[in-house]
């Protein structure tokens, strides 16, 4: 008994002594002490204590560099260009990283460690992305598998940001999941409401945050949002857009539609095309076709691919590729300057896209969002 | 089969948190060997001819992905739909990166669904791992059968 009791007290002793030589020798190890990060050339600069990831470090300093998997070098979101020499590519960094990017030294800022002065190039909106605390005042379900989400926002209560943008709605442990996690998700409400953003949710199978959404979010619940970013919004030019939405992907064009009528930008011809698989699945029809009586120059087109006999649909059939390009064919104006606006999946994106420059609409004034 | 040191690392790889928030493990506590060799196990029992299994499957993607993640139906016999999310999954074993696609798929003859992602069809088919019982994305042979053969 007493050898036993001995052992115990002498394993016990040894696995304290070891855990302490670790975190002095982590101490060490990882204390690089106080690093710059030059932002922009200059733009901005942060003195940190270095050892922890550009993007943790980054956003502890109130910059937030996108991220949808908080941090764990899956998502490829966080790349920022780096303009110092901080060694290779890391093993966890090369799936993620396209040659030209490679080239350009675009790197994973998740997987970066700040070891000394570094100096990177990040866009000039992520200076007004913020971390928001809010409080869920409405949840509806837009069709069986998409819930319109609207948080209130409390600190800060106000948000600027341009219709088309995203944000990363912070999901809390729940069941076994032990851990926040983030992901993005388009705005489809206008910024002439700053007080609160709405968001059309779709319920992914085996989704963490999108089942959160679904089956455990309540009204009244509180919500942490980081945010805005993104590229995808209206470009100040006349001509004529196309826009085309599937799914949730409509979130960021009814955003963009809506902030377009507010300010009066009707000058400009709109055509919408929005494709679902039967009625069950369209959603906000009466928003858009109202839209079309007030304003004469946007043109709503929904499609269904394979309408129920129930559903008495009398309006376009087929994929949305086919009746995007049947529209362009027949009822476009062929000799206007268009540009692409697309949200929605992978590959409607990458079928529109080659419908449209088939269509005389050059690749660069395509602009996407793959993920609504 | 043994447990060798790839499958001990995979093992790891699989718990929750490591890759995915939920792991590939779900409640089970098998070891991955007794794991993997019990679905082989049922495979052979059930006839199933995994080639031919996962060439339907990857048919089933395809089909998905060209419907534009609306549900469609193929061949008069299944009701499928494909998600794709944002980001990258690496496959346990180490050896590929995965999109975040996802497959669910329906019998329209007797109702049986099944949710199959990209990684999983890989674990499968490269590994022979179906996931642990419990997992959200294991895939029960006898479901496969269902779903994929009546």
């Amino acid at each position: 008994m007493n050898t036993i009791l001995a052992a115990s007290f002498l394993i016990g002793g040894l696995s304290a002594v070891l855990a302490a030589l670790i975190v002095v020798v982590d101490g060490i190890v990882n204390n690089y002490g106080e690093v710059k990060i030059d932002i922009n050339n200059g733009k901005k600069e942060l003195k940190v204590n270095g050892g922890a990831s550009l993007l943790t470090t980054l956003s502890e300093q109130g910059v937030f560099i996108p991220s949808a998997c908080g941090g764990r070098g899956s998502c490829g979101a966080c790349k920022v260009k780096v303009l110092s020499d901080i060694g290779p590519i890391l093993p966890t960094e090369a799936p993620l990283l396209e040659e030209d990017e490679i080239k350009q030294n675009i790197r994973l800022s998740c997987q970066v460690k700040v070891k000394s002065d570094i100096a990177i190039e990040i866009p000039e909106e992520l200076f007004s992305a913020k971390i928001f605390k809010g409080v869920v005042e409405k949840i509806n379900d837009l069709t069986y598998d998409i819930k319109e989400v609207k948080i209130k926002l409390i600190e800060p209560n106000e948000i600027e940001f341009k219709a088309g943008q995203y944000m990363q709605l912070v999901i809390p442990p729940y069941e076994k999941i032990n851990e926040y996690t983030q992901r993005a998700y388009s705005i489809a409400s206008s910024p002439s409401q700053k007080d609160s953003v709405e968001f059309f949710i779709r319920l992914v199978p085996g989704g963490i945050a999108t089942t959160y959404v679904h089956k455990y979010l309540k009204e009244n619940d509180q919500m942490e949002l980081v945010g805005p970013f993104g590229e995808f919004y209206m470009r100040n030019t006349d001509a004529d857009m196309i826009c085309v939405a599937g799914g949730s992907g409509l979130a960021p064009i009814k955003s963009i539609v809506a902030d377009m009528f507010e300010r009066k930008i009707t000058n400009r011809n709109v055509w919408l095309f929005f494709g679902a698989r039967s009625l069950k699945d369209l959603y906000y029809v009466d928003f858009f076709q109202d839209m079309e009586k007030k304003w004469d120059r946007f043109h709503f087109v929904p499609a269904l691919s394979e309408p129920e006999p129930q559903d008495n649909w009398k309006g376009e059939t087929g994929l949305i590729t086919d009746v995007l390009g049947k529209y362009f064919k027949e009822k476009m104006d062929q000799n206007t300057p268009k540009e692409g606006y697309l949200c929605g999946s992978p590959g409607m994106i990458n079928a529109c896209i080659k419908v449209m420059t088939e269509n005389g609409i050059s690749e660069d004034k395509i602009y996407y969002d793959k993920f609504a | 089969m043994k447990m060798t040191e790839d499958l001990k690392k995979a093992y790891e790889n699989m718990k929750t948190g490591v890759i995915t928030a939920g792991g590939f493990l779900g409640n089970d506590e098998r070891l991955l060997v007794d794991i993997i060799e019990s679905d082989e196990e049922k495979i052979r029992s059930l006839n199933i001819n995994l080639q031919d299994y996962i060439k339907k499957i990857r048919y089933l993607f395809e089909k998905g992905k060209e419907a534009f993640e609306e549900p469609v139906t193929i061949d008069n016999k299944w009701l499928i739909k494909v998600d794709e999310a944002r980001g990258h999954l690496p496959c346990p074993f180490e050896d590929g990166i995965f999109r975040k696609v996802n497959l669910r798929i329906k019998n329209l003859n007797n109702n049986e669904e099944l949710l199959i992602t990209e990684l999983s069809l890989h674990l499968i088919e490269k590994h022979h791992f179906f996931q642990g019982k419990g997992s959200p994305f294991r895939v029960e042979p006898e479901k496969l059968k269902k779903v994929l053969e009546e």
